[in-house]
């Protein structure tokens, strides 16, 4: 690739300078930051705009607080969060609590927690060490999400949260962001996690990262991270832009978690979102927030609406994925197994018309296929006529097809082979597509099927 | 001024203030090195300067080890922040006091003769480390460290030529000038970081222009 076309693309990608000086200054007042950066007072104006947040089960402002807690109060799940932590510090879950005397609840590691592991563990967060600013902060105890069973493969304990960047009522950008083991259960990419690009359309996943580079299954198993539906995809857009309109932050990262039982949940706002969500989604922000601006956006159902108008993938894609079949055009690029495991590039009519694939005597006979298995009578314009059947098969649009070809004389026609519907019962064939192909197109077209 | 008593050399370092800053800002906004905010790479390069870069960079390497190993030792006596810290900071003025023990008795002129403030301050350095340790982890703390001393011995050079010190000396107002007319520039530069294009490759590689007619 050139270096000029690499400079004009780089343009479309949002970096730190143009977020913090275009974006977030301009878009997000002082005092709207300074809620979204204290998770108590987020939920408190969540909540009173009856979205979603977490139980609350108790909190600690002073020393003196933690004297007098009431640690019975306690369920046997939580966490424990300081309020004004940065990217997921000093966050300490709690799974569940022994039956036997001292009662001491489980860490995520397995490990017990007493109670003057948890007092120290508040005296630390109170005296602000996990906090923006180091500046005294406040603990709070807060209910734990279950996990969602459709997840459960995917996440090493933790819980994953949908994060969406939603700029002017629109959501431009989506990803999921599963904790691992390396990130000890927290969802924060840049402490392991893995964020995963979501389809804004759909909700469909697909590219992922890890640690900054691009992977295709979860680290250590073979499970695939693209191609998974995130539930109620339409319903966890349209509840992100309504926690926009309430924080009063025009530019804002919000983060949604699903429980197993009380459904989506608003786990954070961000008011600093993080940018490598451009990677894992492999597409530029620049360029959808320059879209979005100026919009006037009069419902949440509205905004979810042009997201996914403006930012979903392809009708043609999503037809695919509904159908499990692929959208091919008239003229398709094809390959040919031959005898020494090479393959033979050729270009191919797609022929509805027809019943059987036809192949040219020329090519057949080049590619070794000319040993007929059979005769068979057809009908045709000309009349009555019999013509031998091979067996073989072809690579079309990265599928194998095997095929019971005709073999004619094609030599005055243009394509050698011509494929019939017996042979596209895995395709959904589209006219209007690659009708012509120019040479540029062509090579679009090769390269998207995989063929050099 | 230099003609009331004020030493030529206060002058300068007072002058050259500007211009690190302004080196550092520059490798923020511009090459992207993030380093540990302004204050930290400031403060070691003026370090370095009154050290020499030789025992410098031997004084903060000895202090990033011992304050980290120290953490790791203490982490196990559960501690509140301020004493934990304090109890570090005592084991890396010993490990200090050590090597100037070793200077003296090995007749290292340049060790023993380095101002006593520049190592104080190198001392202090060690808390912030330690957060940054804390708050995002040892792989992370490692690359802001190594990022933090590239830019603290980039300044260092820059600081410590001849000639950028004749020039400061002798146009103090244009430098100044100069530095805030960059600075003003910076802070409104709004194109990707040099480390972004990096970063970012892959997402770049992958963007679609739009097609001329």
């Amino acid at each position: 690739m050139n270096m000029l076309a690499f400079l004009k693309k780089s343009k479309y990608v949002l970096g730190l300078n143009a977020r913090n000086l275009n974006y977030l200054r301009p878009s997000n007042s002082l005092r709207a930051i300074r809620i979204a950066d204290n998770k108590l007072l987020t939920k408190k104006i969540l909540r009173k705009a009856s979205l979603p947040v977490l139980q609350n089960y108790g909190l600690i402002r002073q020393i003196k607080e933690l004297k007098e807690f009431d640690w019975s109060t306690l369920p046997s799940t939580f966490t424990l969060k300081p309020n004004c932590g940065l990217g997921g510090q000093g966050i300490l879950v709690v799974y569940g609590r022994k039956k036997k005397f001292p009662y001491p609840w489980i860490k995520a590691d397995g490990r017990p927690v007493n109670i003057k592991d948890l007092e120290n563990h508040i005296l630390n967060i109170l005296e602000g060490t996990f906090s923006l600013t180091s500046l005294p902060d406040i603990a709070f105890f807060e209910e734990r999400i279950k996990l969602l069973k459709l997840f459960k493969p995917y996440v090493y304990r933790g819980i994953p949260d949908i994060r969406i960047i939603i700029y002017n009522s629109v959501p431009v950008m989506a990803q999921l962001r599963l904790p691992t083991k390396e990130s000890s259960g927290r969802a924060n990419l840049h402490q392991g996690g893995i964020g995963v690009g979501i389809d804004l359309g759909t909700g469909i996943t697909t590219t992922a990262i890890h640690r900054g580079r691009l992977i295709e299954y979860v680290p250590g198993a073979r499970l695939l991270l693209k191609g998974l539906q995130i539930p109620e995809w339409k319903e966890i857009l349209k509840l992100a832009i309504q926690a926009q309109i309430v924080s009063r932050l025009n530019f804002l990262g919000v983060d949604i978690a699903i429980d197993r039982e009380k459904g989506l949940i608003i786990s954070e706002l961000n008011a600093r979102p993080g940018l490598s969500i451009q990677i894992a989604n492999l597409s530029p922000l620049a360029d959808r927030l320059l879209r979005v601006k100026g919009l006037k956006i009069k419902n949440p159902l509205k905004g979810a609406k042009i997201s996914q108008d403006l930012f979903g993938g392809e009708v043609e894609e999503t037809l695919e994925e509904v159908s499990g079949k692929k959208v091919i055009g008239i003229n398709e690029p094809i390959e040919i197994p031959d005898r020494q495991s090479g393959k033979y590039p050729t270009m191919a009519k797609i022929d509805t018309g027809a019943y059987r694939t036809t192949i040219s005597t020329n090519l057949a006979r080049q590619l070794g296929l000319n040993e007929a298995m059979r005769y068979k009578k057809v009908r045709g314009a000309l009349g009555l006529e019999e013509r031998p059947i091979i067996e073989f098969s072809f690579i079309l649009d990265k599928k194998l097809v095997s095929t019971e070809a005709f073999i004619a004389d094609r030599s005055q026609l243009k394509y050698d082979i011509i494929v019939g519907r017996k042979d596209l019962k895995q395709f959904l064939v589209d006219p209007s597509k690659n009708i012509f192909m120019s040479q540029r197109v062509l090579e679009k077209v090769k390269e998207k099927r995989g063929i050099k | 001024m230099v003609n009331q008593g004020v030493p030529q050399e206060t002058v300068i370092l007072i002058l050259m203030l500007p211009i690190v800053a302004t080196i550092i800002a520059f490798g923020r906004q511009v090459i992207g090195i993030r380093g540990f905010g302004i204050y930290t790479p400031l403060i070691i390069t003026f370090a370095f300067l009154a050290t020499g870069l030789k025992y410098g960079l031997a004084i903060f390497i000895v202090i990033l080890l011992v304050g980290t190993l120290m953490r790791f030792l203490v982490r196990y006596i559960r501690l509140l922040y301020l004493p934990r810290m304090a109890i570090v900071l005592t084991a890396v003025a010993l490990a200090i006091l050590a090597i100037f023990l070793e200077g003296a008795y090995s007749g290292r002129k340049g060790l023993i003769a380095s101002s006593i403030f520049a190592v104080l301050i190198m001392i202090t350095l060690v808390e912030k480390f330690v957060v940054v340790q804390i708050e995002r982890g040892a792989r992370e703390a490692i690359i802001l460290t190594i990022e933090t001393l590239f830019l603290s011995i980039i300044c260092y050079w820059v600081a410590a030529s001849v000639w950028l010190r004749n020039l400061v000396f002798i146009y103090p107002f244009w430098i100044i000038f100069g530095a805030v007319i960059i600075n003003i520039l910076l802070g409104k530069w709004t194109g990707l970081r040099l480390f972004e294009y990096w970063r970012f490759r892959e997402v770049i590689k992958r963007v679609d222009l739009p097609e001329k007619k």
